[in-house]
């Protein structure tokens, strides 16, 4: 057996140990570093801690604070502070957080509705980390009502305008080839805007996620990849079908899984905002959401105006695009993650950027029949104003 | 109905989201106590729901600290301090008057302030706040100090005593003992009162909050009244994060102290209180007795009360005596009525039992 592998390979005993050559050095050079400390002065005189409270909830006179170790080592919760009051406290799983690992600080305080509060957690190194809590009201709990609530932003925000955009459909079937390539270099428009909008959010969730989990990697991770398998999705389809009506649905379907990742992410910040009291969803805000998204049913549909897909089809878009509001107002409602939220909008840019790309293809074969170059200038533009302006109504 | 149907689809599909304490309680609160019939697997699922909590709740929610810290560990109990007079090593000199020595060595000590958080302090003799030194109007005093930290240190007193002796920067050797060095402090006692002594190198504020400092009672060469007890507090408080605010606060170095173990007098029983206020960082520092009034005599330098109040207050460094006595027993607060300072540590108890009725027959 070794014999055959030998001679049929070049992979020999010598190639191997070659191989396993460097490896083994860096296990000595580490093993060296370890037992002697490499010749550098690693001790520092202040302890280096990291804490980050990723949530807190408050209940009927108690407060729970969902924390976790950023640091280099393991901490030990001492001592709580809430408003110049030292107050008696448990940790659970334990007051002494691993590396990364996560712990929630349970402590009863008679907090009252509406007013503010400041909370120092101490380290066993008298490390202190302030947790701020602008806004004190009764964190929602997952029950009938909240949820119904979540929903209904989720609906309004996310559902229900995509749905609207898709109602533009028969009228926009009666329009000109020429119309429709400017529809379509509209939802590019749309696309663009969103893409980076999407992207800024990514960030912004990105400078939340502890330190180790590198936040900006994650983006580039989630974007670069979604962007690569759709688009080796859609090279595929090409060599499958090569039929022009299939890609152009194909096209749209991925406009709506991009858009309702966008969704998604606009679903999880709402919610979050909500959670933490920074939100107030007005119905000028709520409004304001269902302008600018009924754009997002009009770029799903751009693309198939000249075929005819079945209404099933087209109600399955809806939901793709607009559903996942929901899903991201109740993951940010309740269990604010930074993490996925990064990871979600990341795939969202990604996917977004993957359809421009896609309707860019589609637009070149448009104008490879009839030059309009005005026409795709006007479209994009168009597109994204039209989401820069009805924005000024959220922001 | 299929709507309905619909609905219930949905909230099972949003709960199984909810993978989280939150969710889990609020599932296991919620639930339905008679969907949980106790005989389904002979033990009660309600049971284990709620882990029982660490924490004292008692009659409602009040600061105080988890634990103890370890008292043995520091080197000193604050129960012990309440009552630890050093009267020093005595002697009578050649013109008859008495000679008190006293050795006292600056070290760098951490204390566990509060359970499970070590105060990288100063300390004289290796405690906070350092030995209560005590001594009689007129006695010659003389104190050995002896620097066995890694800074310049001395000690400072508040009462009459030559400049050389007065611990200061720019006195001669006796105002920055260095590391390692001995210096001998001699002065007479006087006047009579209750005073202080602190380390007064710069940076001040910093030395004195580290730990440098501690009472030194003169009492008058007729005596005070007898009572039934003295003790000794010493406000104070612990910047433990270095921003020069205190994050706590304490009568004889830890917080909560009293409150977690009430000091134990009985009705009518005597009390004298030698109250020295040492905080850093905050302007005034005060003592509030409850169902109770005290007379105070303000640094003790009268034997006649000036005041007969339930609460006093004391800038930096000032310091006074109390004396009262309780009428009922009960447990009694004593707290600073700066109310933040009492949330922070500043807040203990007297425990006042009935007289032991001794029967003659």
């Amino acid at each position: 057996m070794t014999e055959n592998t030998t001679n049929t390979s070049r992979f020999t005993f010598k190639s191997v140990v070659l191989l396993l050559l460097p490896i083994i050095l860096l296990i000595g050079v580490i093993a060296l570093f370890l037992s002697t400390g490499g010749g550098l002065s690693l001790e520092s005189a202040a302890p280096v801690e990291g804490l980050d409270v990723e949530r807190y909830v408050l209940k009927e006179n108690s407060v729970e604070l969902h924390v976790r170790n950023t640091g280099p080592e393991e901490i030990t919760i001492a001592n709580i502070i809430i408003n110049s009051a030292v107050m008696p406290f448990r940790v659970e799983p334990s007051t002494d957080i691993q590396r990364l690992g996560r712990a929630v600080i349970y402590f009863d305080y008679p907090w009252s509705y509406g007013e503010a509060y400041a909370i120092t957690i101490f380290t066993s190194n008298a490390v202190p980390f302030n947790v701020e809590i602008p806004v004190a009201f009764e964190t929602p709990q997952p029950s009938n009502s909240t949820f119904w609530g979540f929903t209904l932003i989720g609906l309004y925000v996310g559902v229900i305008p995509v749905f609207l955009g898709i109602f533009w459909f028969p009228a926009l079937r009666q329009l000109g080839r020429r119309t429709m390539t400017f529809l379509m270099a509209v939802t590019a428009g749309l696309l663009v805007f969103l893409g980076l909008d999407t992207l800024a959010e990514a960030l912004e969730f990105a400078s939340k996620v502890p330190s180790a989990f590198q936040g900006i990697g994650l983006i580039g991770i989630g974007s670069v990849a979604t962007f690569l398998l759709l688009d080796a999705i859609s090279k595929r389809q090409t060599e499958v079908t090569g039929n022009e009506t299939d890609r152009r649905l194909a096209v749209a379907f991925m406009i709506a899984v991009g858009i309702g990742f966008h969704n998604l992410g606009e679903g999880l910040a709402i919610g979050a905002a909500y959670n933490v009291g920074e939100i107030a969803l007005g119905t000028f805000l709520v409004v304001g959401f269902i302008i600018q998204n009924i754009t997002e049913g009009l770029g799903i549909i751009a693309p198939v105006l000249r075929d005819r897909p079945s209404l099933g089809r087209l109600a399955i878009m809806g939901l793709i695009g607009g559903g996942p509001a929901i899903i991201g107002a109740w993951i940010g409602g309740y269990t604010p993650s930074p993490f996925l939220a990064v990871l979600f909008l990341a795939i969202g840019a990604g996917a977004i950027f993957e359809v421009i790309y896609e309707i860019a293809k589609l637009i070149q074969k448009d104008t490879a029949r009839e030059s309009m170059p005005m026409t795709v200038f006007s479209g994009v533009l168009t597109g994204m104003l039209m989401l820069w302006v009805t924005g000024l109504l959220i922001k | 109905m299929k709507s309905i149907s619909r609905r219930d689809f949905l909230k099972v599909g949003g709960l199984a989201m909810f993978g989280t304490v939150g969710g889990v309680t609020w599932a296991q609160k919620n639930a339905p106590q008679p969907a949980l019939p106790d005989d389904i697997c002979g033990v009660s699922q309600i049971q284990n729901i709620v882990p029982t909590a660490q924490m004292q709740h008692g009659d409602g929610i009040m600061p105080g600290t988890v634990g103890e810290v370890n008292h043995e560990e520091n080197g000193f109990d604050p129960t012990n301090i309440l009552t630890d007079f050093d009267y020093g090593e005595v002697s009578i000199m050649s013109d008859g008057r008495t000679l008190r020595e006293y050795r006292i060595m600056a070290l760098n000590k951490d204390i566990e302030i509060v359970p499970g958080i070590k105060f990288p302090a100063w300390t004289y003799n290796g405690r906070i706040p350092g030995p209560t030194l005590r001594c009689t109007e007129g006695d010659h005093i003389r104190i050995i100090f002896q620097n066995g930290s890694d800074h310049p240190h001395t000690m400072h007193f508040h009462g009459f005593h030559s400049g050389a002796m007065d611990g200061v920067p720019g006195t001669g050797p006796g105002g920055n003992v260095q590391p390692g060095e001995t210096f001998t402090y001699e002065f007479d006692a006087e006047p009579f009162g209750l005073h202080l002594y602190h380390c007064h190198v710069f940076p001040l504020a910093r030395h004195i909050a580290k730990g440098l400092y501690g009472a030194f009672i003169i009492d008058p060469k007729v005596g005070r009244p007898a009572v039934d007890h003295e003790m000794v507090m010493v406000m104070s408080g612990f910047d433990i994060d270095f921003d020069d605010e205190n994050d706590f606060y304490a009568v004889n170095a830890i917080p909560f102290h009293y409150q977690n173990h009430p000091i134990q007098i009985k009705v009518g029983e005597t009390v004298r209180v030698y109250l020295v206020n040492i905080l850093e960082f905050d302007l005034l520092n005060s003592f509030h007795l409850h169902a109770n009034f005290f007379n105070y005599y303000p640094t003790g330098t009268s034997l006649t009360s000036s005041e007969f109040t339930d609460t006093i207050i004391q800038g930096q460094a000032q310091r006074g005596i109390l004396e009262f006595s309780y009428k009922y027993p009960g447990i009694y607060m004593f707290h600073a009525h700066v109310t933040e300072f009492a949330e922070l540590g500043w807040n203990g108890m007297f425990e006042v039992k009935e007289q032991l009725q001794v029967h003659h027959d």
